[in-house]
């Protein structure tokens, strides 16, 4: 008798989305590009090259220390590559290459891989990286190139001041601060962090493709907007103060780009509210209170730690539970503990 | 205006048989009849090899309550009564028929007189009698549910939502017959003994809306709730909160909250029993997908094998992988296409490699998608991992017992995670260990009054 052709069984469902782990990291780094653009402008090509140098050391880590440990292979999922994009926009120009490699290592290796690998780090690989080379070598951290299109104005110092540095001082910006200087990127800073509106516009893209949802981002940036105009700086009218504290600094990029990390950032709808307003909380805490003048990579980190204890605690109700039906199961325990209670005592 | 409810997916609709009408196909040689087709008792054949059956003629019944007899869905003679292979995988005793494709008629179910389609009762006793199951796919026993659901019951959804991709039998059916859908449903609400009874459709199928309301449903008792697109709309607790917006409480039925939900191609069953003294030996079936040359809607007797049926459809073409009976959603897969096709079978999808997007090693990310996407709003992330360590605990705080398996988590997940498949298992387990205590605790009771015996008698 001819063979039966039996065909394969699996559960439901059986068609599933075509957006997997390496379209969403490729759209991450889509998404980066105008940032990094704008860095390379006003920077020069050096970005480029620390960017390659930062992207390969990243990948290479990843696929060593699988291949050492003798895991399966994950460097086609392009994570390892968005770290890479990612440390490249948070590091000064003024990084050396091998800062880079350092830095990745430290991402990618300690950070990442010693916890399992992509979803199970719980800290931010590519703000750990730069948190340790901050530690590491505080000088070229806060060393800050001029920018292009500033050549022309700052002639007498091959560094300059970032303006969070002058609203940590409490002195007036100079003129070539402005909004308009800030918001199209023409200030000292971070590779990636310069330009407002470029970073806006990846922002704009990773919404649109879905890959991110407003509700980090929002509670973040709104609880820096509204904390500053509560509160106020010295020697700045409230408004100047909060647009610059908003549009300086990497709080767009950290907002948009790192709070936004899956693995390190709560799953739970109302988590996400929870833990973007507490990164916006702490970047102004460590901004106002703190010895550095920008506080949002570590006011991720700190959050990063807490994502799974908000995931905890922000549970929703099951479809078909309503808060009554929560406190009377909730009473109900309560009265049977106490009837065992009594029962035990009698 | 129909409410909103969380979570949900928008696939792919692909649902390209929706312009093609109904096609009858050529019956077979021979039909498989299996005597399971419906959730409950099995019934038992009430013929033997060697008769000569009618079309439409009893062939299995059973007297338990919970179950739906089969009728012979050609005439002809009895070749076999033999354990076949079930389209869902088990072997079931089965009435295999040789067509002599005549169709000669039987003459036993007469349609409904103008007054017994008035009376409930004899509704539903001709729902009983036709052997009709929720064809949604379910294959609940039709006249047991609304049984059980008159009188506690204010509300009657009739589920046009058809949210599952690819399927478009029951759209069909709302263009190509109208007034019969509408009659069948009138006969519904009848027998549920209510005046009005809402008809839930989703947008996506505008012209049939407006065909439906030109005729005047107000008549028939009947509203029709334009609803939005989103899968799982279709699913009873999802039709039940769109609609009234109640919620079924977890583990609990429509009826617990006042709402009873039937499919719309078990209304237009009902009304060919009711009207036309046909009980249920066809239906209309989707057949599409990527490995099926000719997609389109087709109305195909009971218990034809799915062979006989793909090769009406133009057959395979492509590296076809895996095929399944329903929707891609909640479908389930059928290994042998040599088994007839039964009730419950709205649709049979071919699926090549194309779709075929599982990994070997799915990894999560911690992306959320499928908490965003769970219509229970669960958290399967976190109930994956806890069904993979084994934590009973945890999957019961985790209410691993309230997913419905709508496939929206796996759907969606780009780690490409088998999150229904393990909520499966998790239910599974959950319910093998509560067994396992139902029967400690059983045991312990009986030793318990043996011990205490001993003592009286010592």
């Amino acid at each position: 008798m001819e063979e039966k052709r039996l065909f394969t069984v699996s559960s439901n469902p059986l068609v599933r989305t075509d957006r997997d782990t390496t379209r969403i990291m490729l759209d991450v780094i889509i998404a980066l590009v105008p940032a990094l653009a704008v860095g390379v402008y006003q920077f020069g090509v050096k970005v480029l090259l620390l960017l390659a140098v930062s992207v390969f050391s990243c990948v290479f880590f990843e696929w060593g220390y699988r291949k050492l440990m003798k895991k399966s292979r994950s460097v086609g999922d392009l994570s390892a590559v968005v770290t890479g994009f990612l440390l490249t926009c948070v590091l000064p120009s003024d990084a050396t290459w091998w800062m880079c490699v350092i830095g990745a290592f430290f991402a990618i290796v300690v950070v990442k891989q010693l916890y399992g690998g992509i979803g199970k780090n719980f800290l931010n690989p590519a703000l750990a990286g730069r948190a340790f080379l901050t530690a590491a070598y505080a000088a070229f951290m806060t060393s800050w190139a001029i920018p292009t299109t500033l050549g022309a104005t700052v002639v007498d110092a091959s560094t300059m001041a970032t303006p969070l540095s002058y609203l940590k001082a409490g002195t007036a910006m100079p003129e070539y601060f402005n909004y308009g200087s800030l918001f199209l990127g023409g200030i000292p800073g971070s590779m990636g962090e310069v330009s407002s509106l470029a970073i806006l516009v990846g922002a704009a893209y990773l919404l649109w493709r879905k890959v991110i949802t407003w509700r980090i981002p929002t509670a973040f940036i709104g609880t820096v907007a509204v904390l500053c105009l509560i509160f106020g700086g010295e020697g700045y009218g409230r408004l100047d103060w909060t647009v610059y504290n908003l549009l300086s600094g990497g709080l767009l990029l950290g907002a948009f780009f790192m709070a936004t990390d899956y693995s390190t950032s709560p799953v739970t709808l109302k988590g996400q509210l929870i833990f973007g307003a507490g990164c916006g909380a702490l970047t102004v805490l460590i901004r106002y209170f703190g010895s550095y003048p920008e506080g949002v990579s570590y006011a991720i980190l700190i959050m990063n730690c807490c994502a799974w204890a908000v995931d905890r605690v922000t549970r929703p109700r099951q479809f078909g539970v309503s808060a009554e039906d929560v406190k009377a199961a909730k009473s109900a325990k309560k009265e049977a503990k106490k009837k065992a209670k009594e029962a035990a005592s009698a | 205006m129909p409410f909103k409810y969380y979570g949900g997916v928008h696939p792919n609709y692909e649902k390209t048989a929706a312009k093609s009408p109904v096609r009858t196909i050529a019956p077979p040689k021979e039909v498989v009849l299996p005597m399971i087709q419906h959730i409950g008792a099995p019934n038992q054949p009430t013929v033997k090899v060697g008769d000569t059956v009618k079309m439409g003629q009893l062939i299995g019944a059973s007297d338990a309550p919970i179950s739906a007899p089969v009728h012979a869905s050609v005439s002809g003679k009895v070749v076999a009564v033999e354990p076949r292979r079930h389209m869902l995988g088990d072997m079931v005793v089965s009435v295999v028929i040789e067509n002599d494709f005549q169709d000669t008629p039987c003459e036993d179910m007469q349609p409904l007189t103008p007054e017994q389609l008035k009376d409930p009762d004899a509704i539903i006793a001709r729902i009983r009698e036709a052997g009709i199951t929720g064809m949604g796919g379910a294959m609940f026993p039709t006249a047991f549910k609304i049984q059980g659901a008159r009188g506690k019951v204010d509300t009657l959804i009739i589920n046009g939502a058809e949210c599952e991709p690819y399927l478009c039998g029951d759209h069909r059916t709302m263009l190509e017959h109208p007034e019969e859908l509408l009659k069948g449903i009138e006969l519904v609400r009848i027998a549920h003994g209510l005046d009005k009874c809402y008809y839930g459709i989703e947008r996506n199928k505008q012209d049939a809306i407006d065909l439906l309301n030109s005729l005047n449903p107000a008549q028939y008792g009947i509203e029709i709730v334009p609803e939005v697109v989103k899968y799982p709309q279709g699913a009873e607790k999802m039709q039940v909160k769109a609609v009234t917006n109640r919620e079924v409480k977890p583990g609990g039925l429509p009826s617990g909250v006042g709402a009873n939900v039937v499919s719309t191609y078990t209304a237009y069953s009902i009304y060919r029993a009711c009207y036309e003294g046909v009980p249920a030996i066809e239906r209309v079936v989707t057949v599409a997908g990527s490995g099926v040359r000719e997609p389109q809607n087709l109305l195909v007797r009971f218990g034809t094998p799915l062979e006989h049926i793909f090769s009406e459809a133009g057959g395979f073409v492509g590296d076809v992988r895996r095929i399944c009976m329903g929707g891609p959603m909640m479908g389930i897969c059928v290994a042998d296409i040599s088994a007839g096709s039964v009730k419950g079978a709205s649709g049979l999808l071919v699926f090549t490699d194309k779709e075929d997007r599982d990994i070997e090693e799915p990894v999560c990310i911690r992306c959320g998608n499928c908490i965003a996407h769970c219509p229970m709003k669960l958290q399967p992330i976190y109930m994956y991992m806890f069904v993979h360590k084994g934590d009973y605990k945890k999957m019961e705080e985790y209410h691993v017992m309230d997913c419905f398996e709508c496939g929206s988590c796996s759907y969606g997940c780009p780690g490409r995670l088998p999150l229904t498949h393990t909520f499966k298992l998790g239910k599974a387990m959950l319910n093998a260990k509560r067994a396992e205590e139902r029967a400690r605790a059983e045991a312990a009771k009986i030793n318990a009054a043996a011990a205490a015996g001993k003592e009286v008698h010592a």
